[in-house]
């Protein structure tokens, strides 16, 4: 871009904040120093910046000096950044002109015993953020329109029940049901526990509901073939079964709600070899019709195909129930049967365990097999069976006679829900189920905004948890609907199709969908789905994605910045380091903040660098730095686990290891690189990681390049 | 040593070499590929054959810079050596008279598609031709390409250029009798078009690209799956039927190296 450029005229605000700033740190001093930096033309100090007094001299200076940069050093962004954007805002300067240096947290409260230190460094991070802020551009956010229509895939309860939710708060519905009816796994129910309420009255009631219900449109034997688009716009292709016959609809946003399967055990325990072998399900489905014979003596085995060393690794939750309902009925129905459950573990949780309790009132006896010494069921004849268990409180081996062998198999993804993803572009688990965003802060959401999940397709659940969870898909999808938009990210990735070379690099590295690959390999960035996380332009090899506001330009322009005016000590001189740390937004940097706040002391050698996510941190940067001179470098994400862009700290860790394997033929020693994570709450951890980090490279001695670069 | 007869740049980033490489051009044919090695330190660069000169002893290739090795071959010039070129590798392609093809191509990889397109003319085909990049000027082989083909479209990903996208092609396949589809290019490209094809069933061949280490069916770096199976794209390939290829699979496996890649090459502008 050949643009006429704007003489850049930047203004910067050093705050006291009474006592906790200008206790510490020379204020004055740095003030000086900040007018003396290339393209400042105004610096101001205030008791307050915060206060409207500091806030109307900031508004006054913009005025006044004409600024087109704002820098203020005070305190953290965390809290105050909103303020000093509107004030910026109020006096006509785009809020992403503005750039925050945190100069109490991260300087004077945790350096209380070196002022001349913290001085110095809030002098680094001021000059720093000056020469980030030089190359800001104003920002715009973009507002999306949302549809307020949502497919919901599946019609069993718990589909049903989230169409009818967000059909009764006014919103389209389109309900796609594979089968030719409503109802799924309910269907093929009998007595729900644990009312032993009848699984066909439930769908008698709720089946005509959704049908009579016009905000709802309705698609039996339908499966979804193609979906395209972003929240707020789907555009999704559905297939009438076994035929081309083709619909197109449009919504803004999609619940999964296609249920799972019961897992047929195939060459386990004569199943399908004697007739009296059966799952649970097919038990239920012959005391549905009636159609039982009656048994003598009934074996349950618990965790059939379930909770194995390898595969299906899940407790399936509900087959204790399931199993304790069946013999509870099969009791009532013959009160002289003989019942024999084998069990594992005995998993009876919440209110259940009133039907254990009954159960063993019931006479219905529990024997506990070592999964290592299962069970074995052997023919006797068509009909009859020979059951033989090693009792592990026993320690021996018992024999019983059967005629009638119940298997507990857990719930399963199936088939169609494993073609699904793909299709919806959100991940299935490593148990086959779908895969939420986070387990604790997102548990209906999928990553690519606007797609929830709810019932079995999530995992085993009985009756009840899903209807709840059908109610919490419907209410978060119900959120930007009612919006009817939303507002999508100003920090978001941006690609210079000169310098991309269709890698697609881009396109796999972006956990949100939010970068799609065009038919010759140009990325697409999908606005809405964009968190801003800044994964995909560490990843890109070229450079050619950036991620707006956090740019390789502006990163770079404050890590040249941090050493160039430097005088560093002769070697004559006791070595100190200077440690460059990349923090990420949400955790590390909270941490630090926290440090600050508890006012736990670490060496003043530290220089931060916030980012979004410690994945956004390129090789680049780390290679700058040391090339400018940093004597370590140490990158801090939120603990593995909790990033929150999913795993954008494990993607950092493993350009670190990465790295550390090239560092050396740099000649760089590669303890001098460095990841660590710390949550928001520990603030003693982030102090103790960079006062050992400190002490290490203060032994390592300085930074070969270090040498080079000064001409020392 | 292998000298560079003529070296061109077509686009920014996309070089033509021409090698002077006799026994290799003498048995070269449409379809294979060479592995070349720009000096000891680099990696094995897999290129599909642009064109054989059997009398002038020379094959051409086109390559991206897209990495450390690639770059550092950019930087050669017509005169310079290349440590080493093999080949020729993998199987030809099936050259036969089908009736009509369609040739598509994307990217750097219009080049070798246009040695093919040139074979299906000379063995009797009705050749329509497709060519397209993400943008205007990083379009190749334009010329070329139009030479060999009896029909010919352009195609861009923004639309600065011709079509935006393939979809144009859905009609094309609805309105004529296409006997074969020939793809080459990059993953997205390959599988978009044998979505498109799939419909109507025509058979369609495409070459991958994988990651490739030794080109001799030894190490197994460029395994792909193919209808289920388990394939060398360099000895059992490189072409395969579209409709069998796990390109998922493929697309994750060529990402496996990305922050080795990247480290590389950011060293590499450094030194």
């Amino acid at each position: 871009m050949e643009m006429e450029k704007e003489e850049l005229r930047i203004g910067v605000f050093v705050c006291h904040c009474g006592f906790n700033i200008g206790g510490v740190i020379d204020v004055p001093a740095v003030v000086e120093y900040a007018q003396t930096l290339p393209n400042v033309v105004c610096a101001e100090e205030n008791l307050y910046m915060c206060s409207s007094a500091g806030l109307d001299l900031i508004k006054e200076c913009i005025k006044n000096c004409n600024l087109n940069r704002v820098v203020v050093a005070s305190c953290t962004p965390a809290t105050h950044e909103p303020v000093f954007r509107s004030a910026c805002e109020e006096a006509g300067l785009n809020k992403y002109l503005f750039e925050m240096v945190n100069i109490r947290e991260h300087s004077s409260w945790v350096h209380m015993h070196h002022p001349k230190e913290a001085t110095e460094k809030a002098k680094d991070l001021i000059r720093m953020a000056v020469a980030k802020a030089s190359y800001f551009e104003p920002q715009i956010e973009s507002e999306l329109e949302i549809k307020p229509s949502a497919l919901v895939i599946g019609g069993g309860i718990s589909g049903m029940t989230a169409a009818m939710c967000l059909a009764r708060q006014g919103f389209d519905v389109h309900l796609v049901e594979k089968e030719a009816e409503f109802g799924g796994m309910l269907r093929h129910l009998h007595k729900l526990q644990p009312t032993e309420r009848d699984a066909s009255e439930v769908l008698r009631e709720a089946i005509p509901a959704v049908k009579a219900n016009t905000n709802i449109h309705i698609h039996l034997s339908s499966l979804v073939k193609e979906v395209k688009g972003f929240i707020g716009n789907f555009d999704v292709t559905l297939q009438k079964n076994d035929s081309n016959e083709l619909e197109q609809i449009k919504v803004g946003t999609i619940i999964v709600a296609t249920g799972g399967e019961v897992f047929k055990p195939l060459g386990m325990y004569g199943y399908q070899e004697n007739e009296n072998v059966m799952t649970q399900l097919e038990l239920e489905q012959l005391l549905k019709k009636g159609k039982l014979k009656k048994p003598k003596k009934v074996v349950m085995i618990q965790c059939v195909g379930a909770r194995e060393k390898t595969g299906r690794t899940y407790c399936s939750r509900i087959c204790c129930m399931v199993a304790l309902n069946n013999a509870l009925l099969l009791k009532k129905l013959y009160p002289d049967v003989e019942i024999n459950i084998l069990f594992r573990d005995l998993q009876t949780y919440g209110e259940y365990e009133d039907f254990y309790r009954e159960a063993r009132a019931n006479f219905i006896n529990f024997i506990r097999y070592d999964p290592d010494r299962p069970p074995k069921v052997a023919s006797k004849s068509d009909t009859k069976l020979m059951v033989t268990v090693y009792d592990a409180y026993l320690g021996a081996e018992i024999e019983m006679d059967s005629d009638l062998v119940v298997l507990s198999t857990p719930l399963i993804q199936h088939e169609d829900g494993r073609k699904l993803s793909p299709i919806l572009k959100v991940p299935l688990g490593a148990d086959g189920f779908f895969f939420e965003a986070h387990p604790k802060l997102r548990p209906i959401d999928f990553t690519s905004e606007g797609i929830y999940v709810c019932g079995t397709a999530h995992g085993p659940k009985d009756v009840t948890e899903s209807i709840a969870q059908a109610y919490a898909a419907a209410s978060r999808a119900g959120i930007p609907m009612a919006l009817r938009k939303i507002r999508a990210e100003a920090v978001k990735a941006l690609v210079d199709k000169d310098i991309c070379v269709n890698c697609d690099a881009c396109v796999v590295s972006c956990i949100f969908n939010a970068i799609e690959a065009e038919t010759f390999g140009l990325p697409n960035i999908i606005e809405a789905n964009c968190k801003g996380c800044g994964v995909c332009a560490a990843e890109c090899p070229m450079g050619a994605m950036q991620l707006v506001h956090f740019t390789d330009e502006q990163i770079l322009a404050a890590i040249e910045a941090l050493f160039k005016p430097k005088k560093l000590a002769s070697s004559s001189e006791s070595f100190d380091p200077i440690v460059l740390c990349f923090a990420c937004q949400w955790c590390s940097y909270g941490a630090a903040d926290l440090a600050g706040v508890s006012r736990i002391q670490y060496p003043p050698n530290v220089r931060i660098i916030r980012v979004p996510c410690s994945g956004r941190v390129d090789v680049l940067h780390v290679l700058k730095a040391f090339q400018n001179g940093a004597d370590g470098v140490i990158i801090t994400g939120c603990l593995i686990g909790d990033c929150h862009y999913i795993d954008g700290n494990m993607k950092a860790k493993n350009r670190v290891d990465v790295m550390k394997k090239s560092l050396g033929a740099l000649g760089i020693d590669l303890e001098r690189l460095e990841i660590g994570f710390a949550s928001s709450s520990e603030g003693k951890k982030f102090a103790t990681m960079m006062t050992n980090f400190v002490e290490k490279i203060r032994r390592l001695g300085p930074n070969p390049l270090r040498v080079k670069v000064r001409g020392d | 040593m292998y000298k560079i007869v003529t070296k061109r740049q077509l686009v920014p980033h996309i070089n033509l070499f021409e090698f002077s490489a006799k026994e290799i051009a003498a048995k070269t044919k449409p379809g294979q590929f060479v592995i070349l090695r720009v000096d000891e330190r680099g990696e094995r660069i897999p290129l599909t054959v642009a064109d054989a000169d059997v009398e002038k002893g020379t094959i051409t290739v086109v390559c991206h810079e897209v990495g450390k090795t690639t770059k550092k071959l950019g930087k050669l010039e017509g005169g310079d050596y290349i440590l080493d070129l093999l080949g020729p590798l993998g199987k030809p392609a099936e050259i036969e008279k089908f009736g009509t093809v369609i040739c598509v191509g994307g990217g750097v990889m219009v080049a070798p598609l246009h040695f093919q397109a040139k074979a299906f003319r000379e063995a009797g085909n009705k050749v329509i031709g497709v060519i397209g990049a993400r943008t205007e000027n990083q379009l190749i082989f334009e010329n070329e390409m139009r030479e060999v083909c009896d029909e010919f479209y352009v195609a861009t990903d923004d639309g600065t250029k011709g079509h935006k996208g393939l979809d144009f092609l859905k009609e094309l396949l609805k309105e004529k009798k296409i006997d074969r589809v020939i793809a080459m290019g990059p993953i997205v490209t390959l599988k978009s078009v044998s979505e498109l094809t799939r419909l109507n069933g025509i058979p369609t061949i495409v070459t991958l690209i994988p990651i490739m280490v030794d080109a001799m069916g030894m190490c197994g770096a460029c395994r792909v799956t193919v209808g289920g199976k388990t394939m060398f794209a360099c000895v059992d390939g490189p072409d395969f039927d579209g409709h069998q290829v796990d390109f998922e699979e493929l697309m994750a496996r060529l990402k496996m190296f990305t922050p080795q890649e990247k480290l590389a090459f950011v060293f590499h502008e450094e030194e």
